[in-house]
């Protein structure tokens, strides 16, 4: 064997779109926005524990020093992980470029896979939607894919939970209205979890929040960040930003802007607690100027977001990436050219945790067809990031040589070792012949979709938290109703 | 004469603003009624820019320089007019709901409405049922319009609704709401006279109520 000097290999495609110079210029155009322009805090803890942590407030406007800022970086966790409630195991890693793919939450719509119709979302479909989840072996967390609706709209956010958390044992982002939910929320993951200690060592769940763009935390996204940092729980912060209308039409002054206001939610949960576990967010995207919508499948879109994930691994934070979704208002060729495009420059530009597949209609409507059509994009997206080695034993010259021209690779040892490895075998994409086609019906990938949904909303079984679990979880739910019912 | 109005039709579809004004200024100059100036030369370009948007042949900043134009126009015709006589598609009140700090939608309808010609009243963020009642007392308008993004604060629309009937004044005015979780189901459910999708039908829809 000869040694091999001056040996680099790729172990996966490379990727990136900003330069390491790129990223620091952006790093200190944000850090300018916020000590030059700042940002409104509709929240008085937050206000106070800035002023304390060093920012300059006024009234509700607080300007946030670089150094602020710097420290915050330097606090916040690198990594952070999170766990399935089910098994405890710490199946989802947001670290470096480690890409996971899941659902969104908060669209008002669902497609009823029985009538094909838009209806809006409800426990039931909710219910629905996190059992095909769990039960689709890309999807690696759950986000609701629908607003609760069919309940009383004040306290829905404790519903959907509970719809979520009995459905799947995948990690799950959640919403809530305000920290009365989240807070409501936190203590039903503390009775899975055994103990408000036990969940902050294997959380199993983090908050999604957002702020208001341009440069505002609302009370409801402050406060939040707060009570994280106070329990120690991880918390999505996630900006979404329209260029043109709430942000910059540049692209650059997208990412300045929507970085600045990443930064500043940071600094509020730093400054509450350091080290607490933050995962930096970012839906930016474009504002169709024909038609005003806050696009899902634009390449701006996708642009972007590889932008965002080369800026987090430039500061070395856990990111909230977005993949799998799309403008169209049904899943037809254009939602299938969408999310696929943005599931593989999600794969290879590494956002950690990437939320919306199975969004359709611009972020309004989930479908249920086009998350299990995404599973097996995100199966073909991750077999080309996991690239090509090469070594002796792929580059089998001795095989080469033994089966020579004329021969074939069908009956070896070598074949059978490798064939299943190096290839990935979707569920739903269809490579049958043209007559074994028609001979199973003809169907279009979207019919093969339906029918694996309803296969799975009748058949399959998540595995159930246990009984007095259970009760105590309806116990919480419950007791808000009674809240509000006063 | 016609000249000009030619002329300011094409500056305000082009949303040149400076050559509106200077057009507008000269128009007065040669003697020109200031209410045809706007009937003729002003509000012609507007309808043109409408239509345009409408069919995806002009984009949304497009749109509001030619409303900035026509409005710069307007300002200087407008002190040579009896406030009653300069035309006005009518007036109309518009606002986030409470609880939602949420605007690029509200203050994009209300671009779109005031480059339709409406008078908009615009009350801003986090507008309760009394902000609303108050706006409509004071101001008498033709629609008020509500927005919001959240469920949890769409339901905010239903109390401003009933609190104007209870002061006597649902019949006096037409309300209509939009935000991304409303819909034309929601608008019948809690009684609203209309929804619309986005601010160009928005736009079409006061049409339509205040016909």
């Amino acid at each position: 064997m000869p040694v091999k000097s001056n040996y680099a290999e790729n172990a996966s495609p490379m990727f990136r779109i900003l330069s390491p110079r790129q990223c620091e210029e952006i790093l200190l155009a944000a850090q300018e926005v916020l000590e030059r322009t700042g940002v409104t805090v509709y929240d008085e803890e937050a206000r106070d524990t800035l002023k304390k942590a060093g920012c300059w407030v006024d009234d509700i406007l607080v300007r946030i020093p670089s150094a602020v800022v710097d420290r915050a970086l330097r606090s916040v966790p690198k990594r952070v992980t999170l766990c399935n409630s089910r098994t405890g195991s710490r199946d989802v890693r947001l670290e470096g470029y480690n890409a996971y793919f899941g659902t969104g939450s908060d669209t008002p719509f669902t497609i009823d896979p029985y009538t094909g119709k838009r209806q809006r979302s409800t426990k039931q479909s909710v219910s629905n939607a996190c059992k095909v989840i769990d039960a689709l072996e890309n999807l690696d967390f759950v986000m609701s894919l629908g607003i609760v609706q069919d309940v009383p709209l004040l306290i829905s956010d404790r519903h959907q939970f509970e719809a979520q958390v009995l459905n799947t044992g995948k990690p799950i982002v959640t919403t809530a209205h305000d920290i009365y939910g989240f807070a409501d929320i936190i203590e039903m993951c503390e009775i899975i979890a055994g103990g408000e200690e036990e969940l902050r060592r294997n959380p199993f769940m983090t908050l999604y929040a957002e702020p208001i763009s341009p440069l505002q935390h609302a009370w409801e996204a402050a406060s939040k960040l707060i009570l994280a940092a106070k329990k120690g729980l991880p918390v999505v912060y996630t900006p979404c930003v329209m260029a043109g209308g709430t942000v910059p039409a540049t692209m650059a002054g997208v990412l300045t802007q929507g970085l600045a206001e990443s930064l500043s939610g940071l600094v509020i949960n730093q400054s509450t607690r350091e080290g607490s576990p933050f995962i930096m967010g970012g839906v930016f995207t474009i504002m169709d100027m024909a038609t005003t919508i806050f696009s899902y499948g634009s390449p701006e879109f996708n642009l972007l977001m590889s932008c965002l994930a080369d800026l987090a691994h430039y500061l070395k934070i856990p990111m909230f990436g977005t993949a799998g979704c799309s403008d169209s208002n049904l899943v037809d060729e254009q939602a299938g050219i969408e999310g696929a495009l943005s599931i593989a420059m999600t794969a290879l530009s590494g956002p950690n945790l990437n939320h919306d597949v199975g969004y359709i209609e611009y972020g309004s409507t989930s479908s249920l067809e086009f998350l299990t059509i995404n599973n097996d994009v995100i199966g073909m997206a991750r077999r080309l990031v996991r690239g090509i080695q090469v070594n002796d034993e792929t580059l089998a010259l001795d095989l080469i040589h033994k089966i020579g021209p004329g021969g074939h690779f069908l009956c070896e040892d070598h074949t059978m070792k490798h064939f299943k490895t190096e290839t990935y075998y979707p569920n739903l994409i269809d490579r049958q012949r043209y007559e074994s086609w028609v001979e199973t019906g003809s169907k279009t990938l979207f019919e093969r979709a339906n029918e694996k949904v309803k296969d799975i909303i009748e058949n399959y079984e998540p595995d159930p938290l246990p009984k007095d679990i259970q009760q105590k979880i309806r116990g919480i739910v419950e007791r808000s109703e009674q809240k509000i019912a006063k | 004469m016609s000249n000009y109005y030619e002329e300011l039709t094409q500056s305000i579809i082009s949303g040149q603003l400076d050559r509106v004004k200077s057009l507008t200024q000269q128009a007065i100059g040669a003697g020109n009624n200031p209410i045809d100036i706007i009937n003729q030369g002003l509000i012609p370009g507007m309808s043109v820019v409408g239509a345009r948007f409408k069919v995806g042949k002009m984009y949304v900043p497009e749109v509001l320089m030619s409303a900035r134009a026509m409005d710069a126009g307007m300002q200087l015709v407008k002190p040579l007019i009896l406030s009653e006589d300069i035309p006005s598609a009518g007036k109309i009140v518009i606002g986030t709901v409470k609880g939602d700090l949420h605007d690029i939608g509200k203050n994009l309808v209300s671009m779109m409405l005031e480059s339709a010609g409406y008078t908009v009243i615009n009350v801003g963020v986090d507008a309760g049922p009394e902000k609303f009642l108050q706006a409509v007392k004071e101001h008498q308008p033709g629609v008020i319009g509500m927005s919001a993004l959240l469920t949890t604060t769409m339901l905010s629309m239903k109390d401003t609704i009933e609190l104007l009937k209870e002061e006597g004044l649902r019949d006096k005015v037409k309300v209509i709401i939009g935000g991304a979780p409303i819909s034309q189901d929601f608008a019948d459910e809690i009684g609203a006279d209309g929804f619309a999708p986005d601010a160009g039908s928005a736009a079409d829809l006061c049409k339509k109520l205040l016909a």
